[in-house]
């Protein structure tokens, strides 16, 4: 409660993720740009905005929102035009519940987790629609493909969670944090892990290549397969309404990251930093960890290939799904006969 | 080169024993081993090259018109003297050396058909297509003789000898134009 | 209001006890798109993501060269017979003239095949590299793309200092290979041979290819990703290859060890030492292995090479107005891609008569049809490109 108006502080809070959603997507942008071209050897951007190119995402942007916004005649046109939108609400909505800080949370839910979750598979929807409704062959392959992959792999990510969940007792995300920040007493010696080092490395490398696939990136990135689907569901989409895919797509892959570091990672919470500090430095050690998970990301794009469908489909249902139940009742025994 | 009988290269021998065991006329000429074959023996011929002579490799499979007026380029040598004809020449070779031979069989302009081996090679299918496209000789047997490289509704056959070209058509061949001063035109 | 259960009833039992019909769906691919080689269509009909059978349609580039080859002379055609395969340019130039060499009886000097020699396994480096660098591309790996071409630009660079062309050299002339000279009288004098330093140029950025080798093994070669979108993928049995008059890499993949370079001499290839490379299976995999190591052979020659050059002219004496004598040949070479030949017609004139031109793209697509029956269609990317067809020489 910033003031004490709920109306006025809806507003404010709806503004403040805004920013923060699509000020963290356009850093992601820039980075991508610029860690994937030193990667392969080259400057990425380097005119746009003076020497170190910063201004490239703004001027990707601008481009995109003047094109001329077409809507092919054969299309479904209501389906057609609120996709990308369904898109972007879901991400945005998972944006609420992740905590900056003990205080700086959006909305505090104690079903945090759960309700991330359920709307983050929103997007699946609206995957589903773009390429239904777009009236071409190719969309409709690339939106099929992205259905069954995305289904696919909700399930591993859930089962990690779930994990998770059991290991914390609780399922609001700020509730997580403060479990990973209560010290464990090894006898005279009192610590804190995140989960990451408290027997959670199955589980987070597990959400990892899940969140990857999730989030539709290479090697998971049939749905849009560039060299063989031209883009997959997104061929028809043009303007404003492509720029709402592009920017949803880094956004999730901010908000991805984010959840990532706040189940495992420990959050807006680091060893050593005294509790009064931590609503000042939270925020930052938060976007630092996230930072790293998204360089990995980036990393993992400019090195593998893309696997095959069928590939894709074997890797989740015979080895992440298996492995990932195995991890609930590994977690839950520790939990119950050791903690 | 050819002008002491006595010495016969490796080829000329090749050449003459091929014919031999195959049944055809040898022309042996620059290291090229040249089998002209009736036109009812094509098929049986192929066979056995691949078959019993270990030819293999299928090289590639054109159409030659030998007609005496042509519309573009140059006329043959002896335009009086020709036989005007088809020749249908495939090219075998081996594998494991570099034996090869070419088989030609004469195809008659009033009846340019001939049978196809596309069940001997399957890589003659698309070569023969072109050798139908180009010429119109229909081969006999080949399980899908539409238009390779001729777009739809292209009237004629563009590898005839009376086939012309527009632009020789609008201007006459402006003769041999050469830039580049030879060397021995210096000192 | 009353709801007819019966009807209903019977409906749904109908929609859900009736067998599934689905229809293949008609896709086509290309002729513009991201992965075909150029302007290929393929119309594929697809059923989900199995192809059941494909039909490529060619000809959207042919240019006639046949028939263009019969009103120009022999030196004119020179400058042209090298755009037909244009990554590999000076090797396709190579047997067209040997073929006009051997039927007006003119012999090149050695110094002018050894060089002919040396660029044509530089252009062989050159299109290998264009292969080993945009095939993973294709699978999805954006990387390997930028290190390769570095490579590629250092041997361009060099083939450009010697002939005055990247990519398009004509550098061949009846007799011999074009003597390098500057422009004007005086310079025409001096440099009559090839330019000063670089062969010791060559030297060095052939060590460069063979370092950038490595690292295209050690980023491409041993990806497990890469080796499971490649390996079982698009499998050309041996006697399949030579049926359809497969060559080159694709059936020295297939487990046929069979180079032109070891049985044709027209070039010097029988005094430099080289192994030929083969595959086992015949899978999409072989066929970038052959390529990548023929990089590596491909170097080792042009070292061998430099230190066999002997002196002497680039040219012998040739007539101005050529009139070629009477007589058919076939003079056939071993193209980056293949077999790669020419078979001259002549009937004494300035023209030839008949030009046919062997080209491997040709017969190397026409096994398309086979290989693809039955494969997925990520597969399809993954097994076109290995095939490393370009269009110019598929449809001449």
């Amino acid at each position: 409660m910033i003031t004490g108006y709920f109306w006025v502080d809806l507003i404010l809070k709806v503004v403040a993720v805004l920013v923060v959603m699509i000020g963290l997507a356009l850093v992601a942008i820039y980075a991508e740009l610029k860690v994937m071209a030193h990667m392969q050897n080259r400057i990425g951007p380097y005119y746009a905005g003076g020497r170190w190119g910063w201004a490239q995402p703004f001027a990707d942007a601008l481009k995109f929102i003047q094109k001329e916004d077409l809507v092919p005649a054969g299309a479904d046109a209501a389906i057609f035009k609120s996709a990308p939108y369904i898109v972007v609400a879901a991400t945005f909505a998972t944006f609420v519940v992740i905590p900056f800080s003990s205080s700086l949370v959006a909305r505090n839910l104690d079903l945090g987790v759960f309700f991330l979750l359920a709307i983050s598979s929103l997007t699946t929807l609206g995957v589903l629609m773009a390429g239904w409704s777009s009236a071409n062959k190719y969309s409709l392959m690339g939106g099929l493909r992205a259905g069954a992959q995305l289904i696919a792999y909700e399930l591993p990510l859930v089962l990690t969670v779930v994990a998770v969940v059991v290991q914390a007792g609780t399922m609001s995300l700020v509730g997580i944090v403060e479990a990973q920040a209560a010290p464990i007493e090894l006898g005279p010696l009192s610590i804190s892990l995140p989960f990451l080092l408290k027997g959670q490395i199955v589980g987070f490398v597990i959400f990892m290549v899940a969140a990857v696939a999730e989030l539709s990136r290479i090697p998971f990135d049939m749905p849009i397969a560039e060299s063989e689907l031209t883009m997959g569901y997104l061929t028809e989409y043009s303007s404003l309404r492509f720029t709402m895919f592009f920017l949803g797509e880094y956004a999730a892959m901010i908000s991805m990251s984010a959840v990532a570091a706040t189940l495992f990672l420990g959050g807006y919470w680091m060893p050593f930093v005294p509790e009064s500090a931590l609503t000042y430095v939270g925020p930052f050690i938060l976007i630092a960890k996230i930072a790293v998970l998204v360089f990995f990301m980036l990393w993992i794009r400019s090195t593998w290939p893309r696997l095959r469908e069928d590939q894709l489909q074997d890797l989740a249902w015979r080895w992440l799904i298996p492995v990932s139940l195995a991890n609930i009742l590994f977690v839950g025994f520790f939990k119950v006969v050791v903690f | 080169m050819n002008d002491q009988p006595e010495a016969t290269s490796v080829f000329d021998t090749y050449g003459a024993a091929l014919a031999d065991r195959l049944g055809g006329t040898a022309i042996v000429e620059h290291d090229t081993i040249r089998i002209y074959v009736e036109r009812d023996a094509w098929v049986e011929t192929v066979r056995r090259a691949r078959d019993e002579e270990g030819l293999t490799f299928f090289s590639w499979l054109a159409g030659i018109d030998w007609s005496k007026d042509v519309a573009v380029g140059d006329a043959v040598e002896e335009p009086d003297g020709l036989n005007e004809r088809f020749e249908v020449m495939c090219r075998l070779s081996s594998i494991e050396n570099a034996d090869a031979a070419q088989f030609i069989a004469v195809v008659p302009k009033d009846d340019p058909v001939i049978d196809s081996i596309t069940a001997l090679f399957g890589g003659a299918e698309w070569h023969e297509r072109e050798t139908h496209d180009m010429f119109g000789i229909d081969f006999a047997g080949n399980p899908n003789l539409s238009p390779i490289y001729l777009p739809e509704g292209f009237i004629g056959h563009p590898l005839l000898k009376s086939y012309p070209l527009l632009a020789r058509e609008v201007k006459p061949w402006p003769g041999d134009v050469d830039v580049e001063d030879m060397p021995e035109e210096e000192a | 209001m009353t709801t007819d259960y019966g009807a209903l009833m019977h409906r749904s039992e109908v929609a859900v006890s009736v067998e599934l019909q689905t229809q293949d769906m008609t896709l086509n691919i290309g002729p513009q798109h991201p992965s075909t080689h150029g302007v290929l269509r393929l119309v594929a009909n697809v059923d989900g993501e199995r192809i059941s059978g494909v039909e490529p349609v060619i000809g959207y580039m042919h240019r006639g060269y046949e028939k263009l080859a019969e009103v120009r002379t022999y030196a004119q055609m020179t400058a042209l017979v090298n755009r037909i395969d244009w990554v590999s340019g000076f090797a396709s130039e190579v047997p067209f003239i040997i073929a006009v060499e051997k039927l007006t009886g003119i012999e090149a000097p050695e110094r002018a095949q050894w060089i002919r020699l040396i660029l044509t396994e530089m252009f062989r480096i050159s299109s290998h590299i264009v292969f080993t660098s945009s095939y993973p591309l294709e699978l999805g790996a954006t990387t390997p793309l930028f290190h390769a071409l570095r490579e590629r630009e250092r041997v361009l660079e060099l083939i450009e200092g010697m002939t005055g062309g990247r990519f398009h050299p004509n550098f061949n002339r009846v007799g011999g290979i074009k003597p390098a000279a500057g422009g004007g009288k005086t310079q025409k004098q001096v440099s009559m041979d090839i330019p000063a330093g670089w062969l010791e140029e060559t030297k060095a950025v052939m060590e460069r290819v063979l370092g950038a080798t490595d690292d295209s093994d050690t980023l491409v070669t041993g990806n497990e990703l890469i080796k499971a979108r490649t390996v079982g993928v698009g499998c050309i049995p041996g006697d399949k290859a030579i049926e359809y008059g497969l060559s080159g890499p694709n059936l020295r993949a297939s487990g046929v060890p069979f180079d032109l370079r070891k049985h044709e001499f027209h070039l010097p290839y029988d005094q430099v030492d080289f192994d030929v490379i083969a595959g086992q299976n015949g899978d999409c995999y072989d066929r970038y292995w052959v390529r990548l190591q023929e990089i590596r052979e491909a170097a080792k020659i042009v070292l061998q090479a430099i230190d066999k050059i002997p002196p002497g002219p680039l040219r012998s004496k040739a007539p101005r107005v050529l009139k070629v004598p009477k007589g058919q040949v076939y003079v056939r070479g071993e193209n980056p891609k293949g077999e790669f030949g020419y078979f001259v017609i002549s009937e004494g004139g300035q023209k030839p008569y008949r030009l046919k031109i062997r080209s491997t793209s040709f017969s190397n697509l026409s096994i398309l049809p086979w290989v693809l029956k039955g494969a997925l269609v990520p597969d399809l990317v993954a097994i076109m490109g290995s095939l490393d067809f370009v269009l110019g020489d598929v449809d001449r």
